[in-house]
């Protein structure tokens, strides 16, 4: 089988890459960040391949995916990881905070969708997945944006399982909570903004290893969850309930 | 005395549909409005009907939230504090992914999320409004049920639920709430121009939709009680008012 997974330097997007390759499938990883990870410059198998551009800039998509693309090739499914996250009080959520939001989490996510999921692009059976956030879910003070952003995503991925359904390609996304991956870069900006420190403990089953995300989001792109589709599949140890 | 005796009320799209029903309703129950619409035809039905009446009545263009600012600061003026804020601006959208591109999305995504968001940050200003403020926007089923073509839509509804719950979990301490209303089929010109692109007479969502097509007073009537003191402990909440729609 053939992936596309798309990052933006997250190690979401990394760990699905190896547990993609390491499942012998074939994976194109299109990341905004030019320079790969040491661990990844290690990783030199011919089933991956690697590709860099800045698609937030969403209308570079459609002629970047041509390169990338070349016709004839068809892939199985792909995944968004990219995306940004942010906190600010509603006081200072100005439009082009919003803005650049909804850019990263839903307009180029739905780019990247409308082109890869082109007949000629994507095989019949094929699965899409977005990493979504409980924060679409739960309401944080300080995270109005973001929370719109996620809540946007999970809501757009409903409309394409009801009209990819006709040839049997699947779309769900991940509702995740606090996964070691983020914990590098936006838990400590969160935490002064919002004490998420609390929040974290509320996280009964404690932080979710990046690996274990990974693994759900090869399980949903795998044939085993073909009947699994328009759903936004909960990974919060334990969050919502406590 | 009305209900709403010399309560200031801001309604956003207020022209046509639910927006206008509540108009009338807060008009008779002695509210003092202050009613948006956005085109030139709405402008003149928003006049007509209501500026003899002393209401204040403006125009401004959710397509673009950043005219937002300048276009409610010139309307407002000190002595206007606000009691309610109803939301009724919402774009439609149809399209197979296909064909929805990003300027598409964009435009919708603003109208719906970034300009509601923006009206809800410049209302919230210090001295603009009345402890006890109840703000409300109209979302739809679509935001929780996925169908074929309402992605975008269906997203932006989504959006405005989530900004919701992060809003009020921010406002309560300046005593403000903040609701979405999760409204489903409602017969209205809307509705009745969407029936007339459709090839069937059936619509198959009043199938699931047991208590039948809603009236704009339906709807107003869950509005007036979410405006009121009556609802003071409701907040954060996406309030269905879907005749057993989502049920
Ligand atoms: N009707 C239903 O069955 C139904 C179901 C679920 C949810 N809803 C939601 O309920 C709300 C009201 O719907 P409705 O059918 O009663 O009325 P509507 O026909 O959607 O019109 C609402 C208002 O939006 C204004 N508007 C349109 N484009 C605008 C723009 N670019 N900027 C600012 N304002 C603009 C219109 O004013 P002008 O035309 O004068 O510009 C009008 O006053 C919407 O949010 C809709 O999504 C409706």
């Amino acid at each position: 089988m053939m992936y596309c997974i798309i990052n933006d330097g997250g190690d979401t997007g990394y760990c699905i890459v190896e547990q993609l390759v390491q499942l012998n499938h074939e994976v194109i990883l299109i990341d905004r960040k030019d320079q790969l990870p040491d661990s990844f410059i290690k990783m030199k198998s011919n089933r991956f391949s690697f590709y860099s551009f800045d698609f937030y800039q969403t209308h570079l998509i459609e002629s970047e995916l041509k390169n990338i693309l070349l016709p004839g090739k068809k892939i199985n499914g792909f995944v968004y990881s990219a995306g940004i996250g942010g906190v600010r009080p509603l006081a200072l959520t100005s439009t082009t905070f919003v803005s650049e939001m909804m850019n990263a989490n839903l307009y180029a996510f739905l780019e990247f969708a409308r082109l890869l999921s082109k007949k000629t692009r994507l095989e019949i059976g094929g699965s899409i997945v977005a990493i979504s956030s409980v924060s679409s879910i739960k309401g944080l003070k300080s995270k109005i944006a973001y929370s719109a952003s996620k809540a946007a995503l999970d809501a757009a991925i409903r409309g394409m399982a009801a009209e990819l359904a006709e040839r049997k390609i699947r779309v769900n996304s991940i509702r995740k909570g606090w996964v070691e991956a983020d914990l590098k870069h936006d838990f400590i900006q969160d935490n002064i903004a919002l004490s998420a420190q609390d929040d974290h403990a509320r996280q009964l089953l404690g932080t979710i290893g990046t690996a274990d995300l990974a693994k759900l989001v090869c399980f949903l792109l795998s044939d085993e969850s073909r009947f699994i589709s328009g759903t936004n599949v909960l990974l919060d140890g334990a969050y919502t309930i406590s | 005395m009305g209900k709403f005796e010399n309560k200031y009320i801001l309604i956003t799209g207020a022209s046509k549909g639910i927006g206008f029903t509540l108009a009338e309703n807060l008009d008779n129950l002695g509210a003092k409005l202050i009613l948006h619409a956005s085109s030139e035809d709405g402008i003149n039905k928003l006049t007509e009907s209501f500026a003899n009446k002393g209401h204040l009545i403006f125009r401004a263009d959710f397509s673009d939230p950043l005219s937002l600012e300048e276009a409610w600061q010139s309307q407002i003026n000190q002595d206007i504090k606000l009691d309610g804020f109803v939301n009724c601006v919402g774009l439609r959208s149809r399209r197979p992914l296909n064909l929805l591109k990003p300027a598409h999305v964009m435009n919708i995504l603003h109208a719906n999320v970034a300009s509601f968001i923006e009206m809800c940050r410049l209302v919230c200003r210090k001295n603009g409004f009345n402890p006890g403020l109840s703000i409300i926007t109209i979302s739809s089923i679509a935001a929780h049920s996925g169908g074929p073509g309402v992605t975008a839509y269906a997203a932006s509804k989504a959006a405005t639920e989530a900004a919701v719950r992060c809003m009020s979990k921010e406002l309560f301490k300046k005593e403000v709430r903040v609701n979405s209303l999760v409204c489903g089929q409602v017969n209205t010109e809307a509705y009745s121009d969407l029936m007339e692109t459709k090839a069937s007479a059936d619509d198959v969502i009043l199938e699931r939709q047991y208590l039948g097509l809603g009236s704009t007073q339906n709807i107003t009537d869950i509005l007036l009680f979410l405006l009121g003191k009556e609802s003071c402990f409701i907040t954060g909440s996406s309030i269905p008012a879907d005749g057993g729609y989502l049920s």
